[in-house]
């Protein structure tokens, strides 16, 4: 009797989680079986006497200096992650010492994560403008930020993701303070320590999980950005990333092998990056 | 009463000064565009700029819907909106149920690899599906946005799991007792009792389709399919050589403002589940 009524919940258990299951077959699994597989060879959509190439289009990747420069370009935007992180812990800190008016301050710097990404790099794009852009009138430069320099248009976009990320961190920073026990404070307190004694020795490394968390996770958004470089920069060969590669090679020229070896290089990088994180606060929670 | 007494120091109020003025910067571009929205077109080329217009105008705020076709991205964006949230919120909740509740061989296993597609990056699946979808002639459809969605969102699902782990057993057991079908449980009891998670997670949901890009841009490449924010791309491109600024501003004024205003309204949902999902990993 109770085996079959245990029988008849696994059955809807199963049907319960079917389409999740589904969905993770066909758009995660056999999605990245085929990009594997054309990775391997040189497919294109408009010819018919595509073939298995091997290890070719990685070969390739590694000599296109346009990937290359994608490479550099992609990590050189991971500058902005340190900054983020830094003025996010301040911020943090600050605002959690509870006084008046805090939590407008926690929404006003939170807004980025919530706006059209497009909306946002059309403005910056108006604000960074060499001419009748705010930023040069202001500051009274004449720096030409989006034009064909190499580095104007860099620092431009680390600027727009120190701007755009640094709510994220400050909340996820406030969430890890939430968990520092008061009973430390108190003790160092006692001991006669300095605020600024007591942030360095127990808020900062008492925040140390959440601090990494915040890191490999800016590094994987950062891997993925796309938008900076098709909207903010127009295409501009100095701000391309690695997935605005893989789109134009892939979406605008049809060449799909060399696209998807380039995808696949993406999502091990990515993958790696979240295993280190996994293990890491598995790790942090055994120690608690 | 302790906390207004308390005596705060100089550098408290240095800091203050600070963040204030760092608030003043987040602020900033969102008060330029709208501002620049309201301004005529000589207003924008004056030597000195200000930020709000020294006459108010709305004539951009007309004419867009003449130029581009706003209102119909705006429904094909709330069709995409209202068919994957509504579907597939029922589609991750029900999953969260069997994999919270019920008896599940392999239940951590699966959960895991569910759990593990959520490290791939969009980018590395988009090709074959892109292709897949193209020879099903659905490119310029709404249904490669649509399709996806219906088979629920593993974030959502994985966040509804642990407030559903808090669910007492014994409410599940005398449902049983009574009779009540497996189904019966989830829509009578799990999801009532849910319902504050689930609000959190379908706003949270409800802003990032709304704010979608990528996919939108590669699948809509005809304006009267597309939703707003590759609409929004198609206007700033066409018309940012001709500088016509107001016109730009007006519609990131549309694709931006309305979520800015929900995230304000529901900023405690918003926090909560944001920092819940981020410590947790």
């Amino acid at each position: 009797m109770k085996s079959k009524l245990h029988k008849k919940e696994t059955k809807w258990a199963v049907i319960f989680i079917l389409m999740p299951l589904i969905g993770f077959l066909v758009f995660t699994l056999l999605s990245l079986i085929f990009s594997g597989y054309f990775s391997l060879t040189n497919y294109n959509p408009i010819r018919i006497d595509w073939k298995f190439i091997g290890l070719q289009n990685y070969i390739k990747l590694f000599k296109d200096q346009y990937f290359l420069q994608a490479i550099f370009n992609t990590f050189f935007f991971m500058l902005s992650i340190p900054f983020s992180m830094l003025f996010g812990l301040l911020l943090a800190v600050f605002i959690n010492m509870g006084f008046k008016g805090n939590k407008t301050f926690r929404v006003m710097y939170y807004l980025p994560a919530v706006s059209s990404a497009v909306a946002i790099n059309i403005v910056w794009r108006y604000i960074f403008n060499g001419e009748s852009g705010i930023l040069n009138y202001a500051l009274g430069l004449s720096t030409q930020w989006l034009g064909n320099g190499d580095w104007p248009i860099k620092f431009a976009i680390i600027i727009k993701a120190i701007w755009s990320s640094v709510g994220m961190t400050m909340i996820l920073y406030l969430a890890g303070l939430q968990n520092v026990p008061k009973s430390l404070y108190e003790a160092a307190d006692i001991d006669g320590a300095s605020s600024n004694q007591k942030f360095r020795m127990i808020t900062v490394p008492i925040l140390s999980p959440v601090t990494f968390y915040v890191l490999i996770t800016s590094m994987i958004g950062t891997l993925q950005s796309f938008v900076d470089s098709q909207i903010f920069a127009e295409g501009n060969p100095a701000a391309r990333t690695i997935v605005y590669y893989i789109w134009s090679k892939g979406i605008d020229q049809n060449r799909y092998g060399i696209a998807s070896a380039a995808s696949i290089i993406l999502a091990v990088s990515i993958m790696i990056l979240t295993i280190i994180q996994f293990r890491r606060s598995r790790k942090w929670v055994f120690e608690q | 009463m302790m906390k207004n007494m308390k005596k705060r120091s100089v550098w408290f109020y240095v800091a203050l000064g600070v963040v204030v003025l760092g608030a003043f910067t987040m602020l900033f571009p969102y008060l330029w565009m709208v501002g620049t929205s309201f301004k005529s077109r000589p207003e924008t080329f004056e030597l000195i700029p200000t930020l709000f217009p020294k006459e108010f105008q709305l004539n951009t705020y007309k004419e867009i819907w003449q130029l581009i076709p706003v209102g119909r991205a705006i429904f094909n964006t709330l069709i995409v909106e209202v068919s994957v949230i509504v579907i597939g919120t029922f589609t991750s909740s029900i999953a969260a149920f069997s994999f919270a509740k019920l008896r599940l061989p392999h239940k951590n296993v699966l959960l895991l690899v569910l759990l593990s597609s959520l490290m791939v990056p969009y980018a590395a699946l988009l090709l074959p599906q892109y292709r897949a979808f193209e020879s099903l002639g659905m490119t310029n459809t709404l249904w490669p946005l649509i399709l996806p969605g219906f088979f629920g969102n593993i974030t959502m699902m994985f966040f509804l799991i642990q407030y559903m782990k808090g669910i007492p057993n014994d409410l599940i057991e005398s449902a049983k007792i009574d009779g009540c079908s497996y189904f019966g449980i989830y829509r009578r009891i799990m999801l009532p009792l849910c319902l504050p998670a689930l609000a959190a997670q379908i706003i949270f949901w409800f802003v990032g389709i709304w704010n979608d890009y990528f996919a939108p841009s590669i699948y809509l490449t005809e304006q009267l399919k597309q939703t707003l924010q590759p609409l929004l791309a198609s206007l700033n491109s066409t018309y940012s050589s001709g500088t016509n600024y107001p016109l730009i501003m007006t519609g990131s004024v549309i694709a931006s403002i309305p979520m800015i205003i929900i995230f304000i309204a529901f900023q405690k949902y918003f926090i909560k589940s944001m920092a819940l999902s981020g410590v947790k990993g």
